[in-house]
């Protein structure tokens, strides 16, 4: 009886016994079957080491998808101290390869990390070099393929491009601004190891590094070429502190261009100082523009109805005193008696006071903060500065009068260029942009598109319509005229501005500047340029900036294809100058017929016969006078 | 000789030796070549104390079934004596932190181990011998002092996982011998109070609690040998990655091939290799039990049930660490897990049973 008592209690023992099993039996379900996914995922971390292979950055494009930024494979040292047999041997071949100290390497190579990268020796290796460390075959040093950021174009667009670190990360400009996309996934090559780091022998996974998005700019690779040649030729000639040029198309805010000097190679940015890798000028430089800004001044002026170009008067004796300030013309002696028309032609001071005078500081005042001016525009760039205006309540009238033409007021060159862009377009005010696209290159897909940006209605088309006719005229008949190009219409305005340094004007130190419009009559491209103190030259910039502007301009009309325009206004000749005619057709004609059609020019004949078959240049070609024609002579 | 039970019995042990061995090879070849440049080392010792241990096994069923009951007093104090012997430094090794060896060689031998046989055999004559008179507690003081006396020695080693078989199979043995109820409930007190305390002793117990509880919040420190163990268990799911595929052997779990080897069994053979190992226990407790049901000895029953006690004991305290059910508590795996200490005293543990259960098959 006793017995059955032990016995049942020796039966409870065993189904306790048996239920432990079971908890455990299910715990170990729980763990290899509802862990699985997550034991396994941390489990294959511990057990796998990632040689990290960096993706390339997208690439950076111009508007038509020629490559400004662009990535190059190189060849990187990889190290895994654990599962290197003999540290020494190791250290003294791979100092010796890469010319390297012993101890240092020596460090690298026994240092308690799983992977060790050897800066910057290791990376970029050529494939000489690469190879030789190949033959060795040593364990635990591995080369891999990595992407670094390449600039095909060495300085082009230096500042705008922006540069990347050693880590392809993006630093400045376009680079940083949109680093997100431009970032790509990094890829590895994962390996089985064993707790101590040996490779086990299992098979390695690869995953692919993916590239980042690519950002095409509304840059214009042939625009761009073309200002930064004649940016060096600026230099070249005439040393100045800075020089800057901007491209915008003026229907759009679009940046087609955009350069400055001092600028950098990108790829060796650390050679220069943080000043030329920070200041992109046409952005961030403010200085008083001077007679760019008598654009704004007159544009208010026709706008508010208180200037008549071609019928108002002025004259002009020199000077004018305003609060006991004498203002000077530029022109000693004055521009005597004038329209208005010829007032913006010659860049009259005394004229623009007067348009000053008319309009208010008021008015004047408002328009200047329509136009956008001690405002960034917003353009997607960093370091953008603001400029700095006069309060209006502090405005006396010496600052109406000056700020009139442009002196006592501190613009960006953005802001004028958006500013005039709008005045030309029909008074539409557009936010300027640089990036166009982010697309992936290689399924085409577009992530994102940036399309124009309407921000305000400055003045009537009307207005517009006034001011290009005023500004072909500066070209046609005033300041510009060296950048007249026969058969296009080119407006234009010149700015000669002293500068200021701590509130007193400098002797002999200006900066030129010059603001084109091409073609006047229906612009597709408003073009800047700004030489700041040049040397050893006219202190006019009807004389410095012009040349250069006018070759960029026929760059432009090549790369942009424009067309010719009719009706443009006729230079004003002077003695120097070759006069343009156009050309008669006398295909057809016989020799006496043709040579009277074609009084004006030189005649070659070619070929034996009486009637010309065929002409060069050909009819309504324009050309100067004197010019040799060639005429193909041959029969009936 | 064998029959029924008692051969079911034999195979089922015989069958966790081979996996034993088969595992013990498989989690350690990468350590021993590391370690002693024979891939072969531990399994090669293993299989000599696997041949003893049949050896002894064999002599021990062969010995009169009186040897037992009549020496239970010799056994216990000879236990006594090598307890102390091996706490006095220059006598005992320190093997692992606790000082629990005598070091013969590379061969070690755990008094701790001999003790918890010795005290089996002890309570279960004491018992036999006090029929019904035990439900008064001075009864059973004489076996609660001897308990707690062998368990301070072995506390002072000290040895954890020992120390608490060896009180839960005494007491399992007075359970089933019929003491009161509420003595039990003050032994669970006094229990929970001796944790308390042992834990305020050496903080180091309650670390060992926390990392069961979370063994991410310290995955290098405490939490380290529990994460290595589900690091090999969870990856294994269903089919494992098949004989001497583990993954965690390669220097990742320490000693794979002794407290932590049913992990290594779970990585390469899944849940149907840990199946397999808890269905053989299971039947190797049945049979036991069933084995001390059949004895009419008292003296008999007891001892079965006890060794067999002590046995499962231990294998479900070692699977509950391993798959992170409870805190590490040190032991190994019967039969399976590399030691030959272990392996030896778990065959005499059988021996015995299977002696005494001779006449009932």
């Amino acid at each position: 009886m006793f017995t059955k008592k032990n016995d049942e209690r020796i039966k409870f023992v065993l189904l306790i016994f048996i239920l432990l099993f079971l908890i455990i039996f299910f715990k170990i379900v729980y763990v290899q079957v509802f862990s699985y996914d997550k034991l396994s995922n941390l489990s294959d971390d511990l057990w796998s080491r990632e040689l990290p292979i960096s993706a390339a950055r997208g690439k950076i494009l111009d508007r038509n998808g020629k490559v400004l930024a662009d990535n190059i494979t190189i060849t990187s040292l990889i190290i895994i101290p654990n599962q290197i047999k003999e540290p020494e041997k190791v250290a003294k071949t791979l100092s010796d390869i890469l010319n390297t100290d012993y101890d240092d390497m020596y460090k690298h190579v026994t240092k308690k990390t799983s992977i060790e990268r050897i800066h910057p020796e290791g990376r970029g290796l050529s494939f000489s070099v690469a190879d030789k460390i190949n033959s060795y075959n040593f364990e635990g040093v591995y080369l891999v393929k990595e992407a670094k950021r390449y600039y095909p174009n060495g300085n082009m667009l230096s500042h705008v491009l922006g540069y990347t670190g050693i880590d392809n990360q993006g630093l400045s400009g376009v680079e940083l601004l949109y680093d997100d996309y431009l970032t790509g996934e990094d890829g590895a090559i994962k390996y089985y190891s064993d707790a101590k780091g040996n490779k086990l022998d299992m098979a390695e996974v690869y995953t692919e590094p993916e590239a980042g998005l690519d950002v095409m700019l509304t840059v214009d690779f042939d625009i761009q070429t073309s200002i930064e040649r004649e940016l060096d030729n600026i230099v070249t000639s005439f040393s100045p502190d800075h020089a800057l040029a901007v491209a915008m198309n003026p229907n759009t805010g679009e940046i087609l261009a955009m350069s400055s000097r001092p600028d950098f190679d990108p790829n060796n940015y650390k050679n220069y100082s943080k000043e030329t890798l920070n200041r992109n000028l046409p952005i961030w430089m403010t200085y008083e523009p001077g007679s760019t800004f008598k654009i704004i001044t007159t544009a208010a002026a026709v706008e508010e109805g208180v200037v008549n170009l071609e019928k108002d008067e002025f004259y002009d004796s020199g000077s004018v005193t305003v609060s006991g300030a004498k203002l000077r013309c530029w022109k000693a002696g004055g521009h005597g008696h004038q329209t208005m028309l010829q007032v913006f032609e010659n860049s009259c001071n005394p004229g623009f006071v007067k348009m000053g005078f008319s309009l208010g500081k008021e008015k004047l005042f408002n328009y200047i903060d329509l136009f956008g001016f001690g405002d960034k525009t917003g353009i997607d760039l960093n370091g953008e500065g603001k400029g700095i205006i006069f309060d209006v309540d502090d405005v006396k009238d010496l600052e109406l009068a000056t700020t009139a033409f442009g002196q006592g007021v501190s613009v960006t060159p953005i802001q004028q260029i958006t500013a005039v862009s709008s005045i030309v377009n029909g008074g539409n005010l557009y936010k300027p942009y640089i990036m166009k696209s982010i697309l992936d290159s290689k399924t085409n897909n577009v992530y994102l598109e940036k399309n124009k940006e309407f921000v305000k209605k400055t003045v009537s088309k009307n207005t517009s319509n006034i001011l290009k006719m005023a500004l072909e005229s500066v070209v046609a008949k005033g300041g510009g005229k060296v950048t007249y190009i026969d058969g296009y219409r080119v407006g234009g305005k010149t700015g000669t501005a002293q500068k200021v340094e701590n509130g007193h004007y400098l002797d002999n130190n200006y900066i030129m500047s010059f603001m084109a419009v091409l073609p006047s009559n229906d612009p597709e491209i408003v073009l800047y340029l700004a030489i700041d103190n040049p040397k050893k030259t006219a202190l006019l910039s009807s004389y410095t900036t012009t040349p250069y502007v006018r070759k960029i301009l026929l760059d432009i009309i090549n790369i942009m294809d424009i067309q010719k325009q009719k009706m443009q206004k006729e230079k004003d000749y002077e003695w120097m100058d070759k006069k343009y005619f156009e050309v008669p057709n006398v295909i057809g004609m016989t020799k006496d017929e043709a040579k009277k059609h074609l009084s004006l020019f030189d005649i070659t004949y070619v070929g034996d016969g009486d009637i010309v078959v065929d002409q060069t240049p050909s009819a309504n070609t324009r050309y100067y006078e004197t010019g040799t024609i060639k005429l193909l002579m041959g029969n009936r | 000789m064998l029959k029924n039970k008692r051969l079911i019995l034999f195979i089922v042990m015989t069958l966790l030796i081979l996996i034993g061995l088969l595992m013990i090879f498989s989690s350690s070849y990468i350590w021993a070549d590391y370690k002693f440049g024979d891939s072969l080392k531990y399994v090669k010792q293993q299989l000599i104390f696997v041949i003893i241990g049949f050896l002894i096994l064999y002599i021990i069923m062969k010995l009169n079934s009186d040897f037992f009951y009549k020496y239970s007093k010799y056994f216990l104090i000879i236990s006594f004596i090598l307890l102390g012997l091996v706490l006095i430094p220059g006598v005992g090794v320190v093997r692992n932190g606790s000082r629990s060896w005598f070091g013969i060689g590379s061969f070690g031998i755990q008094p701790s181990e001999a003790m918890k046989i010795a005290i089996i055999i002890f309570t279960a004559k004491y018992l036999s011998l006090k029929r019904n008179v035990y439900k008064k507690f001075s009864t059973i003081v004489p076996v609660i002092i001897i308990m707690g006396l062998a368990f301070l020695l072995i506390m002072l080693q000290p040895d954890f996982g020992t120390g608490v078989i060896l009180v839960m199979s005494v007491v399992a043995v007075l359970f089933t011998a019929g003491v009161n109820m509420k003595y039990f409930y003050m032994f669970g007190l006094i229990g929970v109070v001796g944790a308390v305390v042992l834990i305020l002793i050496a903080p180091y117990r309650l670390d060992r609690i926390t990392s069961f509880l979370n063994p991410w919040s310290d995955p290098l420190g405490t939490g380290f040998q529990i994460i290595q163990s589900l690091y090999a268990i969870g990856p294994g799911g269903l089919l494992g990655f098949g004989f001497l595929g583990s993954r965690q052997k390669h220097f990742y779990l320490p000693e794979p091939q002794t407290d932590f080897i049913f992990s290594i069994i779970c990585e390469e053979f899944g849940i149907f290799g840990a199946l397999l190992v808890i269905v053989l226990f299971a039947i190797l407790i049945i049979m036991i039990i069933k084995l001390a049901l059949d004895e009419e000895n008292m003296f008999k029953k007891y001892v079965i049930f006890g060794l067999g006690f002590q046995i499962i004991f231990q294998a479900i305290l070692n699977l509950s660490v391993v798959i992170g059910l409870i805190p590490v508590t040190g032991v190994t795996l019967p039969f399976i897990s590399y030691g030959g200490s272990s392996l030896l005293v778990t065959m005499v543990s059988m021996g015995i049973i299977l002696n005494l259960s001779k006449r009932n098959d």
